[in-house]
Parts: structure tokens; C-alpha cells; sequence
């Protein structure tokens, strides 16, 4: 079944790019340490999901293009020409000349209406190219205005019009120290409408990437490209072929799906994170070798102790004996040293992966009292490599990770809001206070449930 | 002319019985040897586990697909039992068999025969297993709807259940058949493809394109093989059933000795009536008959019912008037649904999937626009009812919440 992804705005637009020379460049790399057959199995796969054959054989990416801004549109396509591996379709891109000035309000009441057939129609031509549709994968930034306003309305017009259709957002989550004045609330905004009209919420925050850029890449001189390859890497990961169950040599048909019914089944949790090992610099990968007992132990780490990376990963942290609720009695900070999951999905990749012991994933002790690792956990599995590493484990997470960065964001969105700073940007475009109050009222009901797990 | 009497005899004679038996148990599925008919009527535990067995395959082709693939004999035993009360098995004597197939093989002969008796039951298999070429579609859920099905397992809880973990299995089941309807869609899209490319490809030209089967058939000599195969054992079982209508007379005199050599029932079973045995007169007078009792056993009742409930007064009558609305409404529904769907009465079991050229005058088959239209509006009277199901849980959360009012409810977002 084929995915179509959804580009929107500057940043939407450049990670797309990424994830679609990630997912090209790993299947058709020769270093996949398997079969020829199995290869050419991987890669139709592969290809079926995100890639369109056109007559001359150059594969086109299932993606649509939105910016409101010629600019990031011109450098994506030249970018794919420039490959000359793959490209975007000729009509598949829609731009405007005049950008959202970074509101929220303005993308999603004036940008939204006035662009909602042209893009829509752009959406249905690539999902008619489709036999079989999986489902929509919407990249989009929650800071700034187009990716976050727009594709919050380009997510509701989907909803309305595929409604059986699966939605997934991949959301970019502003620095902390923040790039736009006004980011907190296109935040809240975004997060709370996608809460009503998404299936699934896929989290990447840019400061976490930033710091495995820095400490296990090594780069000195990060940008916004190494952030979106090592992003575009981890999602590669995430939605590869993998077999579609323990035994078979058949691909996942529908991993869109799959995934959903393992993770985001109940409603009110909807929260994604990525994590993945082991991750390096191409130079240190050479002298590097891996077992799959030692790369599992420090992602189950990495996920009860909510480390985003290998390096400083809390050792300290285990899972609490008993599990009595302990509502109110302790500080936020104090309750979320231990990350409790809702469910958990390892796609494990590379040589001998058979042999791979998940138990550790499998104690009652990570997940909630409601749901037992029968139904919490999956895991998902091929011999073919991932990208030059001869073993590489990917954790997809429905857990508290979020709740503080969320509970930050809410908070300071709510100081501003208590005095009234910049709401008239948004009431001039149709976004009353009403709306930021029921904005606040859901995001602080799935704070708290994260919370009382 | 002396041979002539001698095979007359010996279709009379003692040879006959086996032999009758024999093209039956051709004509059903896996069905077991003439020996094992033999000693079930004296029931033979040995006989046991082959005619449960038997008695799966039957009942679970005529219900084309209804039963899981091929549970325990114990699951097996069960479900037969469920099935044969579904459909108004009367005796006794089989429910309170032990399902472990250690004995009771004349109870099951005497269940076999049964169904043999109600219907054309090898025609019906028959129709059910034969190889098909087109591509087919139900166009009715009257098989789906009025299958029992397994006896749900019923789970019941230890202790209290967390509702979120009712939340997460029902979204589960939600992302299940947004997974179906997916794959349904690309079918679909598959199908029309192969129609499409093969148009004209056809020799029958009211068909014009090939099937699935078919274009297989042309891409895999292999596939051909088997298809052979599959008609040719389709074509034995025609030919035993064949046999079987001509030689059943001498199967039927052997199943009353069967009959007869039970020990009695508590409440004796009307034998096993043939209904083309009745003449229509006695069946009309056995039929006023149970009227009769029907509505002296329900005016006792509802005599009984009044004189018990006649103290409470106005509260009970208000209750009585909207319980009869409540009936009366959902009659009407009925009534308008039957009629809508009324020029589709005689379309039941699968159809043939046939792609027509725009323009083209339409055949004589169901067009799909029509049966879309039926299931739209069955739809969307099966939306009306959920909507007012939904309004009555809304109504008792509401007068729960009511009842507590230091608690604040909060409706999940979406959905």
C-alpha cells in the first residue's frame, strides 16, 4: 500500500526532501548484507510505498509540495533534479508568493480557504496514482505559520474528505529558546486541532536532534541539513520494509496501519517519539561493531530513563516495584524520572536478527496498569541493513517523553495569553480567544493523562 | 429378460443399502465409509469422531466460510451442537452428548439424516463448493446476518476494568476496519484493472472481459492443472449425487429401523416428519392447532402479568405507552426498510461481477448502481439507529453525572 506524503512549508518541504533521498539512497544501497533477491523484494517494497515509476524509469517521489513562499519549492525540486536518482512530480507543487508571517492564524483562516481547492485537487491526482492508498504522511513544522496553520487545515480537509483514510502528522518541535516570538501559541494551535483531526502525532524535537548532531555525529558547524538527515534517518528506520510477521520473508503491506493499531489506538494518546541506536559519524562507523544484547539494552535504557540519545543516558533509573498510583503526591519533574510507556514498537534491522532478545521490552513493570505488554508491545524485523549499519534498533514510543516539553509550551503559551500579548495577530484573522481557551483546555486534559498513567 | 429381473433384485436386495449409502458419503465432504453408517445405527462408539467430523464439513460449507477453519474436535462437537439448535434441531438427546466424540454415533446418523430429510442437502453443498470462474460478490448479508456463529467465549472480568483499556481495544477494532475498508478499496481497483485490460477478451460476448480466474488461467498453465483437477472431483460428486436421488428410496426404510431402535425420548419426538409426507391439510391443522395454544398461553400470561404489575397505576401505563411507541416506530422502520429493499427480494447470494461499456444498454443482471442504493439506504437507517443509541448513553452519563456533582466530565477530544 503507498503512502502519500504531504510537504508543507519551509520546513516541511526540506525534511521531505531528506526522507525521500533517506528511504531512496538505503534501497538501493548494495551494502544491505543480504540476498540479491531479498534486495530486489526490499526494494519494490519500498518503492510501492513512496516512489511512482514514470516511463523513463526514474522513480517520482508520492509527495505534494505546498509553500506559500517560490523560494524552499525551487531549491527542493533542483535538489531532487540535482540527484538525478528520483524527482518530484512536474505537477505536483503549489506555491504563492506571499508567506504567514509566521502566524498561525493567518495560514490556517486566510492561506486555508483560499488555497483549499488547488491543493486538495493536487492531493487527489497523487492519491488517484495510487492502487492501493495506505494513508497520508504530513510533514509540517508547529512554530511558524504556513507548515503549522496550513497543514493544520490541509490535515481537517483530509479528515473530511478520506475519512477512512489513516493521517499521520510529523511534527517538527520548536528550539526551546525559540526562533519566532509567537511560536508557543502557533504551537498550542497546531496541537490541539491535530488533536481532533489526526490519527497519530509523530514528534521531532529540534533540540534533541540538535545534540545528537552534535555529541554522536560530531559536527561542529550544525544546520538545519544535518538536522533533517539524521530526522530523515530515524524515520528511514522507522518505515522501511520489515517483515510482516516473526517467521515470514513477505514485507509489512501496510505499515501505516500497523503501526497505528500497535500504538495510538485509544484517543486521547496520540504522542510519537523516535529513538534509535547506534548512531555515529560515517568515519567512526568502519571501526565499529555491534551486538544486538548491547544495542537493546541501551534503547530499553534510553526509553525508561527518556534519554533522546545514547550519550548520557541515566543508568540510575529502573521501574518502580510496585505501581500504586502516586497522583499529586509527588512534583512533575520527580514522577517523570521514570518514563512509563503506553506502548512500544522495536523494528530491529541487520544481521543475525533473529537471534535478538526483546524480553526486556516485554516487563509489565514499563507500561500501564491498563494495558500488559501483550497488547503494549510489538516488534517488527528484517535481515536486509538499514543505511551501512550492519545492525541498527529503532524504538517508536507512545510515552510520557513529551509531557514536560508539552506542559513548558502550554505554560508559557498561557502567561501570554493571561496578558493579552500579540492575541490581536490572531483575532484580526478570525481566531478568537474562545479558541486558545479550548486550545488550552484539551492540551492540559492530555497533559494529564500522560500523567496518570 | 432373466438377467433383467436379477439386477432388479439386486437393486432391492441386500447389496443396495451400501451401495446408496456409498454414493451418499461421496456427495458430502470427506465423508466416511458405508461401515461406519452401519455401526452407528447400533451405535458404535467408534463411529463417533468421523460423524462429528462429517457433520462440521457439512454444516460449515453450508454456511461458506461461517466456521473457523478447523478448531478442536471438542470446539468442533460445540459448534454443531449450537448450529443444529439454530436450526430448530428438536431432539434432545444430541445436546447432551459429550463432546469429546467418545459415543452417541446413532444421535449423529440420526442428525445427518435429519438434514438430509429438510433440504436437498447435496444440491445445497454442492452449490456452496462449486468452482468458480467469475468473479463474484455477495449482494446480500442475509447469510452473514441470520449465521449464529461461535458461541462467544464469554470473558468475564476479575475485578474492575479500566475503561481505558475498553477505549484502546475499541480504537484497535476501528484501526481494523479502516485497514479493510482499505484493502477492499484496492481490490476493488485491481479488479477493474484486470477488467479493463482484458476487454473483448471474452468469448462470451455478454461478458466481454476475462475474470481473475480466467487470466490466471491464461498466465499459468499450472493453474490450469488444478483447475482441471478441482472439476473433476466436482463432477464425481455430481455423479454420486446423482446415484444417491436414484437409489434413496432404500436409504429411508433402513433410517426408520435406525429410529426405531432408539430408546424413547422423555417428551417423544414426532418422529422425524418428512414435510412432503404431510399432506398440506394436516399441516394447516397442526399449524391452527399451535395457534390455538399459542394464544391461550398468552392471554394466561399476560392475565397473570396484569393482575401482578395492576397496583403500581399511572407510572406503569406511561412505561407501557412508550415501550408500545418505542415498537411501534421501529415496526414502521422495518416495514420501510423491507419495502425499500422490496425490488431486491429475489437478489440474494453472490453475483458475477460484469464491467459494461459506458452507453451500453444494460443487461438483465442487478445493476451496481441499484445495489448501491439498497445499501445506502440500509445504511443509512442502521446510522439513524446508532445516532439514537448514542443519544440515549449520552442521556445516562448525563443523569449519572448528574448524580455527582463534585465531578466535572470531559468529553475525550476527537471522534
Amino acid at each position: 500500500m503507498s503512502i502519500v506524503t504531504v510537504q508543507l512549508g519551509q520546513c516541511g518541504n526540506q525534511i521531505g526532501f531528506e526522507v525521500f533521498d533517506a528511504l531512496f539512497s538505503d534501497s538501493h544501497c548494495t551494502q544491505g548484507l543480504c540476498s540479491k533477491r531479498e534486495n530486489e523484494a526490499y526494494r519494490s517494497s519500498c518503492k510501492e510505498r513512496f516512489f511512482n515509476e514514470e516511463e523513463n524509469g526514474v522513480p517520482i517521489a508520492r509527495a505534494v509540495l505546498v509553500d506559500m513562499e517560490p523560494k524552499v519549492i525551487n531549491q527542493t525540486l533542483s535538489k531532487a533534479v540535482q540527484s538525478s536518482r528520483w524527482k518530484y512530480g512536474q505537477r505536483s507543487c503549489f506555491c504563492q508568493k506571499q508567506g504567514s508571517g509566521n502566524n498561525w492564524a493567518y495560514g490556517y483562516s486566510v492561506h486555508g480557504p483560499r488555497h483549499e481547492e488547488s491543493v486538495m485537487n493536487l492531493i487527489q491526482k497523487e492519491v488517484e496514482k495510487c492502487d492501493s492508498l495506505g494513508g497520508f504522511f504530513i510533514i509540517m513544522s508547529m512554530a511558524g505559520g504556513t507548515g503549522s496553520g496550513l497543514g493544520t487545515f490541509i490535515t481537517q480537509n483530509l479528515q473530511d474528505q478520506y475519512s477512512s483514510s489513516l493521517k499521520m502528522n510529523h511534527i517538527i518541535w520548536p528550539y526551546g529558546t525559540g526562533e519566532v516570538i509567537v511560536q508557543n501559541y502557533n504551537s498550542i494551535l497546531t496541537l490541539s486541532h491535530l488533536y481532533r483531526s489526526s490519527d497519530a502525532l509523530l514528534v521531532h524535537e529540534n533540540d534533541a536532534v540538535h545534540k545528537i548532531c552534535a555529541k554522536l555525529m560530531n559536527i561542529k558547524q550544525i544546520s538545519f541539513n544535518n538536522i533533517n538527515q539524521v530526522i530523515a534517518h530515524q524515520l528511514g528506520s522507522v518505515f522501511q520494509p520489515t517483515y510482516s510477521e516473526e517467521g515470514s520473508f513477505h514485507y509489512r503491506r501496510n505499515p501505516l496501519g500497523d503501526l497505528m493499531e500497535n500504538l495510538v489506538p485509544h484517543p486521547e494518546f496520540k504522542m510519537l517519539g523516535v529513538r534509535d541506536v547506534p548512531r555515529m559519524s560515517e568515519n567512526s562507523l568502519a571501526y565499529s561493531t555491534f551486538t544486538w544484547a548491547g544495542l537493546l539494552k541501551r534503547l530499553r535504557q534510553m526509553l525508561i530513563s527518556n534519554a533522546k540519545m545514547e550519550e548520557g543516558i541515566d543508568w540510575q533509573v529502573q521501574p518502580p516495584l510496585s505501581r500504586l498510583p502516586t497522583l499529586g503526591k509527588r512534583s512533575l519533574s520527580e514522577q517523570l524520572r521514570f518514563n512509563t510507556s503506553i506502548a512500544n514498537l522495536v523494528v530491529l534491522r541487520g544481521k543475525d536478527v533473529h537471534s535478538a532478545d526483546v524480553a526486556g521490552f516485554k516487563d509489565p513493570a514499563l507500561y500501564t496498569s491498563w494495558l500488559g505488554p501483550d497488547n503494549a508491545f510489538n516488534v517488527w524485523t528484517t535481515q536486509r541493513a538499514f543505511s551501512k549499519y550492519e545492525k541498527s534498533a529503532a524504538l517508536v514510543s507512545n510515552s510520557q517523553f513529551l509531557v514536560k516539553p508539552l506542559d513548558m509550551i502550554v505554560s508559557k503559551a498561557w502567561n501570554m495569553f493571561a496578558s493579552k500579548a500579540y492575541i490581536h495577530q490572531y483575532t484580526k484573522f478570525g481566531i478568537e480567544e474562545e479558541d486558545f481557551l479550548d486550545s488550552f483546555t484539551l492540551l492540559e486534559q492530555v497533559v494529564a493523562s500522560y500523567c496518570n498513567l | 429378460m432373466g438377467r433383467r429381473r436379477r439386477r432388479v433384485d439386486r437393486a432391492g436386495g441386500a447389496g443396495a443399502l451400501p451401495e446408496a449409502i456409498a454414493s451418499l458419503s461421496r456427495t458430502l465432504p470427506g465423508g466416511p465409509s458405508p461401515e461406519t453408517f452401519r455401526r452407528a445405527k447400533f451405535d458404535r462408539p467408534e463411529a463417533a469422531p468421523a460423524l462429528w467430523r462429517l457433520l462440521f464439513c457439512v454444516l460449515s460449507q453450508l454456511r461458506a466460510g461461517g466456521a473457523p477453519a478447523s478448531p478442536a474436535p471438542e470446539a468442533q462437537a460445540r459448534w454443531v451442537k449450537s448450529e443444529l439448535l439454530s436450526q430448530g434441531y428438536p431432539r434432545q438427546g444430541l445436546a447432551q452428548l459429550p463432546e469429546d466424540g467418545s459415543r452417541g454415533s446413532r444421535e449423529l446418523l440420526l442428525a445427518l439424516s435429519w438434514l438430509l430429510a429438510r433440504q436437498p442437502l447435496p444440491e445445497r453443498l454442492l452449490a456452496q463448493t462449486r468452482v468458480q470462474l467469475g468473479d463474484e460478490m455477495p449482494v446480500c448479508e442475509c447469510d452473514i446476518l441470520a449465521s449464529p456463529g461461535l458461541p462467544a467465549p464469554r470473558a468475564e472480568a476479575d475485578g474492575p476494568v479500566d475503561a481505558r483499556h475498553l477505549q484502546w481495544l475499541m480504537g484497535k477494532l476501528r484501526f481494523r476496519w479502516r485497514t479493510l475498508m482499505a484493502s477492499q478499496q484496492e481490490q476493488c481497483a485491481l479488479l477493474g484493472k484486470i477488467h479493463w485490460y482484458t476487454r473483448g477478451c471474452h468469448s462470451d460476448r455478454r461478458l466481454g472481459h476475462l475474470s481473475v480466474a480466467e487470466t490466471e488461467l491464461l498466465r499459468d498453465p499450472e493453474s490450469g492443472r488444478q483447475l482441471l483437477r478441482r472439476l473433476e472431483s466436482e463432477n464425481a460428486r455430481l455423479e454420486a449425487a446423482l446415484e444417491w436421488r436414484h437409489r434413496e428410496a432404500v436409504f429411508w426404510p433402513w433410517m426408520d429401523t435406525v429410529l426405531g431402535s432408539c430408546p424413547p425420548e422423555a417428551p417423544q419426538p414426532a418422529s422425524v416428519p418428512r414435510p412432503c409426507e404431510l399432506g398440506a391439510e394436516e399441516l394447516e391443522r397442526q399449524l391452527w392447532a399451535l395457534q390455538e395454544e399459542l394464544r391461550a398461553a398468552v392471554e394466561a400470561r399476560r392475565a397473570a402479568w396484569e393482575a401482578r404489575v395492576g397496583g403500581r397505576g399511572l407510572e406503569w401505563s406511561v412505561a407501557q405507552r412508550a415501550t408500545q411507541e418505542a415498537v411501534g416506530q421501529e415496526l414502521v422502520a422495518l416495514r420501510q426498510a423491507w419495502e425499500r429493499g422490496g425490488d431486491l427480494a429475489q437478489a440474494h447470494g453472490p453475483c458475477r461481477l460484469v464491467r459494461t461499456e459506458a452507453g451500453v444498454p444494460a443487461g438483465p443482471g442487478l445493476q451496481a448502481a441499484q445495489a448501491i442504493r439498497v445499501l445506502q439506504s440500509r445504511e443509512a437507517c442502521l446510522e439513524e439507529t446508532l445516532r439514537q443509541l448514542q443519544a440515549q448513553c449520552q442521556q445516562q452519563l448525563a443523569r449519572l453525572a448528574g448524580a455527582l456533582p463534585s465531578l466535572i466530565w470531559i468529553l475525550p477530544p476527537g471522534r
